[in-house]
């Protein structure tokens, strides 16, 4: 267990990490996700002791790591741009751990061998032994400087934007295979990403981080359905934000009738409707339970397995609703025509003026 | 030019592979032929010649074409030529070795622990400024400093730790080490330099982490990458030091002599066949160095 105790770090003025505190658990897979900029990366570099915390500790099963350096923590670091050393073959690469650390190397060449081709095997490369790493694709550098990190079993494998520098293809796929690896091994990984799908998708728990502060630490689907902080919403990038007050008739919206609220909440100044729980409707009228809002359509966008159509508020913002296409049909409409957006107070959540999501009463509350 | 012209002009002979004109099919011999001929007339021509002038007969004060093995006889059956052929190679061999001890050093330090880019510009330049005085000037300056009475005598006196001038630092084999390591270090500082700046950092601290210790980091990660700049550094001294002659005659007092001094006195004695014949040795020994080096690393690859 990795404990992370009132974790800051400045560069000059620049706060790049501010009293961050996090557990880390045994055989888990941690995302963590944060716009370019949000302390992601130095949060990585101090776990790993690449750069010194200006305050705070470092925890592995209770012992403070803060004063060791890099490669006596047990912890492993696979590079964004892969760091294969490149005047080796993809073997003695990923052996390069075992042959020449500093504390009890395996002098047993067998015994390299064994350890080096199982790991290969592990992530699928059996047979690419003596190639050179100028020889491999991106996913497949990718997979050797995987490689070489969990040959020396560490406790935790810190990956930095791991799936940053492969195409859309590759990247869905190593999503698949890094969660098959991570469990062959029962390692935790804990892994840094600015991609929202990517973190959603791979993560047993999730972080969010925003200007050196973590927002949010839970499973993903907690973090998607009831996002803790506007910021969070906004990078999850799923959630429609409107900014207004919450007054005597439900919620103000500047040049808007007043939105149905789902539960008094007088210090709401943030509406929030998830892209996918909206829908678009013609009938403006008010309904039990629902919230209604007018827009013009802009334009829509088809995805395969979903339709994004983008609408444009009285105050000029858009509004995006997103529709399965497994549950209906794509329908089109005429650019600029006046339509409603409806959805189910029960999927609405508010927020407070500092921005923290304000507990709701049980869905349901008469509208 | 009206817009239907545009369109009913043929398109170029060299987008077209069917075009016909004798200049589209040769395109590559074509563009390589200024620089193939500069090569024929210019090297394979004239070293032809020389292997050719040096089975010439050559009396004291003529020479004629009547084809002879006397001077390739006389090269390898006098000790003098042969002594000065070993003399050659073993000069080459200690100011290669001490310019990759000096260099390599420095290199490392301007290539690896100089973070900023404009400083180690700097540095590199600081190298060269050396050369912006002639060459001989250079290997003269040497002379006040290695004499008898010069700089380094007199400062290692005054500390007290000679007692007698060192007679042997000047015009001896150690001034003309001293003289030439000290011209061409630079050499060697250059190209190791830039390989070692491209080295990525973050292979070191993947080295780091995979647990390995600084002195492994260096020798398996630094030095194998750094290796091409070492391999083109060795070439540049080395070419330079084999056919070397001004500064062994300079600060040797023309006591040591390497196979550049023998070919000057030849060529000034008019000795033509005995001149080429040394130069026909010089190259082959040029040649094989070369070819042993390269294939130590594959230079195409890095560049």
């Amino acid at each position: 267990m990795l404990e992370l105790q009132g974790l800051s770090k400045r560069y000059g003025t620049e706060v790049a990490l501010d009293d961050v505190s996090l557990v880390v658990r045994d055989d888990e897979y941690l995302t963590l996700l944060g716009p370019s900029g949000s302390g992601k990366s130095t949060l990585l570099r101090v776990i790993a002791g690449l750069e010194t915390p200006d305050a705070g500790r470092v925890l592995l099963d209770g012992r403070d790591i803060g004063a060791l350096p890099t490669h006596r923590r047990g912890l492993g670091i696979v590079q964004q741009n892969y760091a294969l050393f490149p005047h080796m073959t993809v073997f003695d690469n990923v052996a390069f751990g075992l042959r020449f650390r500093e504390t009890a190397p395996v002098a047993d060449p067998s015994e390299v061998d064994r350890r080096t081709r199982a790991t290969l095997d592990l992530v699928g490369l059996t047979g690419f032994e003596t190639r050179m790493p100028g020889q491999l694709s991106g996913g497949q550098k990718q997979r050797v400087s995987l490689a070489r990190t969990l040959v020396t079993e560490p406790r935790i494998c810190l990956l930095d934007e791991p799936l940053g520098a492969l195409d859309a293809n590759l990247r869905e796929r190593m999503t698949v295979e890094l969660r098959r690896i991570r469990e062959a091994l029962g390692v935790t990984f804990l892994h840094v990403t600015g991609n929202e799908a990517e973190a959603l998708a791979m993560g047993d728990r999730m972080i969010v981080l925003d200007r050196g502060r973590a927002l949010a630490v839970a499973p993903p689907e907690e973090i998607f359905a009831a996002p803790a902080d506007t910021r969070v919403a906004r990078f999850l990038n799923a959630w429609n934000l409107i900014p207004g007050r919450a007054g005597a008739d439900g919620f103000e919206v500047a040049g808007e009738a007043p939105l149905a609220l789902p539960a008094p909440a007088p210090q709401a100044q943030t509406y929030g409707v998830p892209y996918d729980a909206a829908w678009i409707s013609r009938d403006p009228a008010p309904a039990p339970g629902e919230g209604v809002l007018p827009a013009r359509y802009v334009a829509s966008e088809f995805l395969g397995s979903k339709v994004v159509y983008l609408l444009r508020r009285a105050d000029g913002k858009v509004f995006e609703v997103e529709r399965h296409l497994s549950r209906e049909d794509p329908e089109t409409y005429a650019q600029d025509e006046t339509l409603a957006v409806r959805w189910r107070l029960a999927d609405v959540h508010l927020f407070d003026g500092a921005g923290r999501r304000i507990p709701l009463a049980p869905a349901g509350a008469p509208a | 030019m009206t817009s239907s012209e545009t369109l009913t002009r043929p398109a170029p002979a060299a987008a077209d592979p069917r075009a016909e004109g004798w200049f589209a099919r040769n395109r590559s011999l074509v563009l390589a032929s200024p620089g193939v001929a500069w090569m024929v007339l210019f090297l394979l021509v004239p070293l032809g010649m020389m292997i050719y002038v040096s089975f010439w007969t050559q009396t004291t004060f003529a020479i004629n074409s009547t084809l002879t093995t006397k001077s390739w006889v006389a090269f390898f059956s006098s000790d003098t030529y042969v002594g000065a052929l070993l003399r050659t190679l073993r000069l080459w061999l200690t100011v290669l070795a001490l310019t990759f001890v000096i260099g390599y050093p420095t290199a490392l330090f301007i290539g690896r622990f100089v973070r900023s880019k404009s400083i180690q510009t700097i540095l590199l330049v600081a190298c060269v400024i050396p050369f912006w005085t002639s060459f001989l000037i250079r290997v003269l300056a040497w002379r006040p400093m290695l004499g008898r009475e010069g700089a380094v005598n007199i400062v290692l006196e005054n500390l007290g730790i000679i007692s007698q001038p060192i007679e042997t630092l000047l015009f001896t084999e150690t001034s003309v080490i001293i003289g030439m390591v000290q011209i061409y270090v630079v050499f060697m500082v250059g190209p190791v330099a830039f390989m070692l700046a491209r080295i990525d950092d973050s292979l070191i601290e993947a080295a780091r982490d995979l647990g390995a210790s600084a002195w492994t980091i260096f020798s398996r990660i630094i030095f194998p990458l750094s290796l091409p700049g070492v391999v083109v550094g060795a070439i540049f001294v080395s070419v330079m030091v084999l056919g070397e002659f001004a500064t062994a005659s300079a600060l040797s007092g023309r006591k040591v002599n390497l196979l550049g001094n023998i070919i000057v006195s030849q060529v000034g004695s008019l000795k033509w066949a005995f001149a080429a014949v040394i130069g026909v040795v010089l190259t082959v020994c040029i040649g094989v160095v070369v070819a042993a080096l390269l294939r130590l690393v594959n230079l195409r690859k890095e560049l």
